[in-house]
């Protein structure tokens, strides 16, 4: 084999299942690593929710922050459980101040060097799907600068989980999208026959479909598809009049 | 390292989305990303031809336009390929494939063309167009690069379409694409005009489009407002001379 054509293989079959081949588990663990050196935290870490609601611990920077963030699940306490809940960021919380609000996790926190912690939440179409956490042995706030980076961090992981969570249904939804763009396809080419055949507008078109399959009981893709293969006349449709109740 | 590129590829989506309402089509995010001159992508229905769902500008359009009327070229073969289909140079190209469209891709301003399969393991939902000013193949990061996009496109396109209630195309899908029904509309009357089937009214539309060397949409267009009409007894197409608009 040339090495041209040995490479060509190779990219081939990293291709095959190119997004799968790359573990969610790896692309967080790196975005982890990244937020700690893009800015001023000491460590960070990613819990997702399962389908049932519970948490899960998934991606941490350090071994720390996981014995910390799987606690805090244990133990149904701690910042990143309350931002889960809430949907809404944690940011710049003093760990000495908070004794009282997580009463478990904020002495282990402590006890691991560090002082301060900031969750913000992973939100998919109105839903906290989990968090990304942020602990800093320093104390003080972090900056609004490094705010905004933590939250286009926490944007990068929810692409991430969605890219990967797609996986699951994509037979089912590549089905779906084929069927949808068949039937509007059809639709759109029966529209235009009506319209031509009976002198009437699109919209109208629309209209005389849809009356003559809830009138017929059937679904407006079987009217189109019949009136596309020839099988109805458009003037024979029905009028746009509402159908008798029984 | 390749998941690194992968993170990257998130980390411009991200950022584009935090930008502003009007997300950017995937064709823009691919071109920019892989530092060609444009791209297109097009979706393969489980039935029927290639649909385009996006382009990044006009040459781009033109070009996908092209392989929707001719029926070949390199998306159209990409979405049945193992790999990436490349011509790296429109003017001295290899081999006798694409005849029609070798020389009117050149003409829409292409210089070199690549299309990428669109799949997530062995499901196939379309290809990714790519095109050049420049000729020469991709470099072997481009090539890399293009593979992860493709990948990241097709979950990007399924995910969207994930919130859509059945039997619909998401509205985020039909916002970001250019989906061209106005075609179907117009084929639909052109076949009533012609007393032909739909499937040869969209063939007619599409070469007289190509003749006049204008796109199946502006076509589409004229015969919509009954502006131009085909006619059954002389079998041509004719200005009416009028306009609904």
């Amino acid at each position: 084999m040339t090495r041209e054509s040995l490479l060509i293989s190779t990219l081939v079959e990293l291709a095959d299942n190119l997004v799968d081949n790359f573990d969610v588990i790896d692309v967080l663990t790196i975005l982890s690593n990244r937020c700690v050196e893009a800015i001023d935290v000491d460590a960070a870490g990613v819990l997702l929710t399962s389908p049932e609601g519970d948490l899960q611990f998934v991606a941490s920077s350090s071994e720390s922050i996981r014995t910390l963030e799987l606690f805090q699940i244990q133990s149904d306490e701690g910042p990143c459980v309350d931002c889960c809940r809430s949907g809404t960021a944690i940011v710049n919380h003093a760990l000495e101040d908070s004794y009282a609000q997580w009463p478990r996790f904020t002495p282990m926190a402590v006890a691991h060097g560090f002082r301060s912690v900031h969750c913000l939440p992973l939100r998919l179409r109105g839903r906290t799907i989990g968090t990304l956490n942020l602990f800093r042995t320093e104390q003080g706030p972090l900056s609004a600068e490094d705010v905004v980076v933590a939250q286009g961090l926490a944007d990068v992981a929810t692409i991430a989980i969605i890219q990967h969570r797609s996986t699951l249904d994509a037979i089912t939804l590549n089905d779906q999208l084929s069927h949808a763009l068949n039937s509007r396809i059809i639709i759109e080419q029966a529209k235009g026959k009506v319209s031509q055949a009976t002198n009437c507008s699109m919209d109208e078109a629309f209209d005389r479909l849809r009356a003559h399959a809830r009138n017929h009981n059937v679904r407006l893709t079987e009217v189109a598809e019949a009136v596309v293969a020839g099988e109805i006349e458009s003037d024979l449709l029905d009028r746009a009049v509402p159908s008798k109740r029984r | 390292m390749p998941i690194n590129r992968l993170i990257d590829i998130y980390e411009d989506l991200a950022r584009r989305e935090h930008l502003g309402t009007d997300t950017p089509s995937l064709c823009v995010v691919a071109a920019e990303f892989l530092d060609v001159s444009g791209a297109g992508i097009g979706i393969l229905p489980s039935r029927g031809p290639m649909t385009v769902f996006c382009t990044s500008n006009h040459v781009a359009q033109d070009l996908m336009d092209l392989e929707v009327t001719l029926g070949e070229g390199p998306c159209v073969d990409a979405c049945s390929s193992a790999g990436v289909v490349a011509e790296p140079d429109l003017r001295t190209p290899r081999g006798q494939r694409w005849i029609s469209y070798v020389p009117q891709a050149s003409a829409a301003g292409a210089r070199a063309v690549f299309g990428v399969p669109v799949r997530i393991g062995a499901i196939r939902l379309g290809a990714l167009s790519l095109f050049d000013h420049r000729a020469g193949p991709l470099t072997e990061a481009q090539s890399s690069d293009a593979y992860l996009m493709a990948s990241v496109v097709g979950r990007a396109v399924l995910s969207v379409q994930a919130g859509a209630p059945p039997d619909s195309i998401a509205d985020e899908l039909l916002r970001q694409s250019t989906f061209d029904f106005t075609v179907h509309q117009a084929a639909g009357m052109v076949a009533v005009q012609g007393a032909v089937t739909v499937g040869e009214a969209l063939a007619r539309l599409r070469a007289h489009a190509f003749a006049l060397n204008v796109t199946a949409t502006a076509l589409a267009s004229r015969v919509i407002f009954r502006e131009t009409v085909f006619d059954a007894l002389s079998r041509e197409w004719l200005e009416t001379g009028t306009s609904t608009r």
